[in-house]
């Protein structure tokens, strides 16, 4: 059950990317449908520009060497002079001012990040709280960093391209520290006793190679992203950035492959070195995919198509995002819902059928966030500024924009069902079956809860529905008044047409809330119909006659009620005995065997009241005998079985016959036959 | 006195000496911010102590002593293990001799060689801004690393002493003001002389004249530097190849040393309790950064006392300044010699420099915090 779940988790995200990637193309089938030369033509322009590209590429490998010397003559010379000792000058003064704002920072600061350091996390959740705090003390001294260096950079009259120089390489600096810090909040590198601090499942021996990777990909990025847009422009060295820039590309994509690799075989050896139970099925190895996604995403940036390349790398860091985000985010609720599982595998041997409420809410907002993340870098990427979007002539742009509005309804619609859905089911699960086990049992006394709840999600679940369409048709610009309007004149229409069923439905509203009945227990209503109440749906209730037939009665129906099953009930029954049967005896013999009752193993425990005789009547040639007890509701009939089998045997003792059904009529007769007539009653 | 609080005094000393040196002439430096001439001015007022031969002594006694004395201290070392601001401290004063030994030279022999060169800000300015930009640079960063160098020192001295409450509000300022407003007036003086380079050829020639005096004298100039370069390289290479033998020499003997909270962790022989907690990422309190200042970094020793190096002089005298029990030993100081140590440290690892004033006080201060703070 779950594994389905799972796949149909992932299914979802995929489902998704796929989403995302149709709103992506959007902009796109203009031009796709413009090149007036089909498929063919397409394939061949594609081919001829990656060709290009590819050149374009080498050129920039081969002509670098060149040019780097030029370059280094060129920057000594401009160095080398009453400039460069300004520039230097300058940036030592920066360099000051920032380190020195910093080291400020953490004079006050690092005792309280040493209070956050030793720490233990409790728990998963505990850790994340922790590396909130602590993110927020070594953001705050990144932040003081930047802003004391660039703003200090202002003061100065740089010559000329340094100051760009400098606010560019301080950007560096504070992505390359950005990363150092995300790795060591996030993956925490060190010995394994900071592993409880870890936010990500990596095993001990894979924590290194993971902070490695990282934070070389964010020194190739940031070397790549920042020296060649200062390289081209001030020294006119185009080829030696094109250069530069191949080679932080290959480092990433390298670094990358090398990791995942890497990281993949320790995973699959440590699961093996785990034990047999978690076994699991034969898989194609994600790993691969992911390395040849990489190699996808680097082959078409070599081949020139930067946005292309762009583009994949988000799609597929989004794909790869959504797949991992179930197991990301449940690393955060592992042990509740360990226990969880157990608890309900002790209560019904199954596996649990919901995962607890917070993380599915995480995990679904985590997800919609993801694909919004994407969408906004590749609007990025595209440098398509969402603003416009909005206002875009494209139809399918806009539809686009349109559409993510509506997955934000979705979204929202989403976590209000799992809110409703999981409070609901886990409230159920924990009450219970109505009565555990014992079909004729008490009625557990959430027996109301019980029929109320599911009504409640159903209720739930139709209207949610409901007002998701309306609003996403609104958001769509789907004119809904006259929907509404209509709905609002049928609505009245079937208003007086159902009104039995709107009465049916009131009152059984009014039946629940008063608490008139439970499902499991034995009602009786006005008029004939009775039975123990088996289900309550939303206009009827069904009653199951204790001989079998079960009565569908609607609530407007059901009239004045008689519930046998609460509290308690009282029993009472005649006994006739012959008319010389000794009414003090027999009184006290009903009494001992009442008080004999409440030791029985069968029925003593139900017992309220023990069962107690006295003369009720005199017929002619009978004594009635009225006995009565009174049980918990439900139990009479079992007890009543019991009493008169005790009495029956108590009775056959003293020798006392019940009073046959046959009215002895005295005739008044000579005294000879009067025997015959008394022998016989 | 004992040899090693002796040591520790003197490289102290001898520090606050350079360090004043230093201020000093940055101070004149910083006066370019007004004009070449008024720091020129300056110049007499301001170096004149360092030009008496007790200013001489102690000056260049104080130089080399305190090399001396840092060299002795990595050859000392039992472990890399050490904070962050330490590193910087060490390897910027290890970088500093061969950054300014040009400077130095020229400046102390350049007028006995070459009897006619009278060194002026105006033409040591006109070398680094115009003639030979590559000294600047060497300058530019030697000026950094000395003071950073020193104003670490300086602060990690100061910093746990009473008196720093009362003084800190105005040092602190002072360890920043001094090197920026020293490159701002280098800067400016900078501007004034090539300036004046430009325009005003008398005064160019006079420069030039001046510079092409040391000429001659040039070669030698530089024999001089490489001969001291290579003695200093020499010591350097000596010292590091002292602590690398011992290292490895001791890598055969690992310990293991037990902590509270059931974490324990494995050094080698002869480094001290905190190196192996730094080493093993246990946190552990070093206000100090292992000095043996503070005392907070105390443990107390449950088992094995005997494996652990007699008391020294400093842990001595901080022990009893903090009040510790019988029983505790310093943490920086008593290195570990056989395993079976196990240990509890006393203070928890986030204690503030307030701690080293008086722990007990900073315990009770922060009682209810620590109860509630790091546990929520
Ligand atoms: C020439 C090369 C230098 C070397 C190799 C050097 C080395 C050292 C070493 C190893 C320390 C000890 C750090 C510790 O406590 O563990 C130290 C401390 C210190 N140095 Fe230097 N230093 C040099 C130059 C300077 C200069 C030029 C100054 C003056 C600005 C200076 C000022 C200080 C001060 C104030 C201390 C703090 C004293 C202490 O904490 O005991 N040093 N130095
Ligand atoms: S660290 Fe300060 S005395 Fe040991």
């Amino acid at each position: 059950m779950k594994r389905v779940l799972c796949e149909l988790g992932e299914l979802r995200g995929l489902w998704r990317a796929a989403l995302a990637l149709v709103a992506l193309c959007a902009p796109f089938p203009a031009h796709a449908l413009s090149a007036e030369s089909g498929m063919q033509g397409m394939a061949m322009t594609a081919l001829e520009s990656a060709k290009s590209g590819l050149a374009e590429r080498i050129q920039d490998l081969r002509m670098a060497s060149s040019e780097v010397g030029r370059i280094s003559e060129a920057l000594a010379a401009a160095v080398l002079g009453g400039e460069g000792v300004r520039a230097l000058t300058y940036l030592l003064i920066l360099i000051l001012v920032g380190c020195g704002a910093e080291w400020l920072y953490w004079t006050y600061a690092s005792a309280p990040l040493r209070v956050i350091k030793a720490t233990r996390a409790v728990s998963r959740r505990h850790a994340a709280r922790l590396a909130l705090r602590r993110m927020v003390l070594l953001g705050a001294g990144l932040l003081l960093f930047a802003v004391a260096t660039i703003a200090t950079s202002a003061a100065f009259t740089w010559p000329a391209g340094v100051h760009a120089a400098v606010v560019a390489a301080t950007f560096a600096v504070v992505v390359v520290r950005l990363a150092w810090m995300a790795v060591d909040l996030i993956i925490v590198p060190g010995p394994a006793h900071r592993a409880p601090q870890r936010l990500v499942p990596l095993l001990q021996g894979q924590v290194h190679w993971a902070a490695a990777c990282v934070l070389g990909v964010a020194l190739a990025l940031a070397i790549g992203g920042f020296v060649p847009a200062l390289i081209e422009p001030i020294a006119g060295a185009r080829h030696v950035a094109g250069a530069l820039r191949v080679l932080a590309a290959s480092l990433t994509a390298a670094l990358l492959v090398s990791t995942l690799l890497l990281l993949s075989r320790r995973s699959n050896r440590g699961e093996k070195g785990d034990s047999g139970a978690r076994r699991r099925l034969p898989q194609f190895p994600r790993a691969i995919v992911v390395v040849l996604l990489v190699v996808a995403v680097y082959g078409l940036w070599l081949l020139g198509a930067e946005t292309a390349a762009a583009i994949a790398a988000i799609v597929s860091i989004v794909i790869a995002l959504q797949l991992v985000s179930r197991v990301l985010v449940f690393y955060f609720w592992e042990a509740e819902i360990a226990a969880d599982a157990e608890a309900a595998e002790a209560r019904t041997g199954a596996e649990v059928i919901d995962p607890s409420l917070a993380p599915s809410i995480v995990l679904s907002v985590a997800r919609f966030i993801i694909v919004l993340l994407g969408l906004g870098a590749c609007a990025l990427v595209l440098n398509a500024p969402m603003s416009d979007m909005a206002k875009s002539p494209h139809v399918l742009v806009r539809l686009g924009f349109e559409l993510l509005g509506v997955a934000a309804l979705a979204l929202f619609a989403h976590v209000a069902w799992i809110v409703i859905r999981t409070t609901i089911d886990h409230r159920l699960e924990r009450i219970g079956p109505i009565n555990a086990g014992d079909p004729h049992g008490e009625p557990s006394p959430n027996a109301r809860l019980l029929t109320l709840l599911p009504l409640l999600r159903t209720t739930a679940a139709v209207s949610i529905l409901v007002m998701m369409v309306l609003s996403s048709l609104w958001a769509l610009g789907i004119e809904i008044t006259p929907l509404l309007a209509g709905a609002g004149v049928i609505g009245l229409a079937l208003g007086f047409g159902a009104q039995a069923l709107v009465r049916d439905i009131i009152a059984g509203i009014f039946y629940l809330a008063e608490d008139v009945f439970r499902v499991g227990e034995y009602i009786e209503s006005g008029t004939t119909t009775k039975g123990t109440v088996e289900r309550i749906t939303l206009r009827t209730v069904a009653l199951r006659h204790h001989n079998g037939p079960l009565h569908f009665v609607p609530y407007g129906a059901l009239g004045t009620v008689r519930n046998n099953s609460r509290d308690w009930v009282i029993d009472k029954f005649n006994l006739p005995l012959p008319i010389d049967a000794d009414s003090e005896k027999i009184r006290k013999m009903i009494k001992k065997i009442g008080i004999a009752m409440l030791d029985d193993p069968e029925v003593g425990h139900m017992l309220r009241e023990p069962l107690k005789g006295k003369l009720y009547r005199i017929d002619p040639g009978v004594k009635i005998f009225r006995c009565k007890f009174e049980t918990a509701p439900g139990n009479q009939f079992d007890v009543r079985a019991q009493a008169f089998k005790r009495i029956e045997a108590e009775l056959k003792a003293m020798g006392v016959k019940f009073a046959d059904g046959v009215q002895t009529v005295v005739v008044e007769r000579p005294p000879l036959l009067m025997d015959a007539g008394t022998a016989q009653a | 006195m004992p040899i090693k609080s002796l040591l520790r005094t003197l490289r102290l000393v001898s520090g606050l000496i350079l360090m004043l040196f230093v201020v000093g002439h940055l101070a004149n430096l910083a006066i370019g911010l007004k004009s070449l001439e008024a720091m020129q001015a300056w110049l007499a007022h301001l170096m004149a102590p360092w030009q008496t031969p007790v200013g001489k002594f102690l000056l260049v006694g104080s130089m080399l002593l305190h090399v001396a004395l840092g060299l002795y201290s990595i050859a000392a070392r039992h472990s890399l293990a050490m904070s962050r601001t330490d590193v910087v401290q060490l390897v910027l004063g290890l970088c500093t001799p061969p950054l300014l030994l040009a400077h130095v030279i020229v400046m102390s022999m350049g007028s006995k060689l070459a009897t006619a060169f009278e060194p002026s800000y105006g033409q040591i300015l006109s070398v680094y801004w115009s003639f030979a930009p590559m000294l600047a640079f060497q300058q530019l960063f030697a000026v950094i690393f000395v003071w950073v160098h020193g104003a670490i020192g300086l602060y990690s001295w100061l910093v746990l002493k009473p008196v720093w409450r009362r003084i800190g509000g105005a040092v602190v300022p002072l360890l920043f003001g001094v090197p920026i407003l020293a490159l701002l007036g280098f800067a400016e003086a900078g501007k004034e002389v090539l300036d004046k380079l430009a325009n005003d050829a008398a005064w160019r020639t006079d420069i030039t004249a001046m510079v092409e005096l040391l000429n001659p004298v040039r070669a030698e100039l530089d024999a001089i530097q490489a001969r001291i370069l290579t003695v200093y390289g020499g010591l350097l290479l000596l010292a590091v190849a002292i602590f690398a033998g011992r290292r490895l020499y001791n890598r055969l003997t690992p310990v293991r040393v037990a902590y509270d909270e059931g974490l324990s962790a494995t050094g080698v022989r002869g480094q001290s309790i905190l190196d192996v907690s730094r080493l093993n990422g246990i946190p552990h309190a070093d206000v100090c950064s292992a000095r043996g200042r503070c005392g907070t970094c105390r443990v107390h020793v449950v088992a094995g006392m005997d494996h652990l190096s007699p008391l020294n002089d400093i842990e001595r005298a901080t022990l009893a300044r903090v009040g510790a029990d019988a029983g505790d030993r310093l943490a920086c100081q008593a290195r570990v010699l056989a395993s079976g140590v196990s240990v509890v440290r006393v203070l928890p690892a986030f204690v503030e420099t307030s701690a080293a004033h008086d722990s007990g006080a900073w315990m009770a201060d922060s009682a209810g915090d620590a109860a509630s703070g790091p546990a929520a």
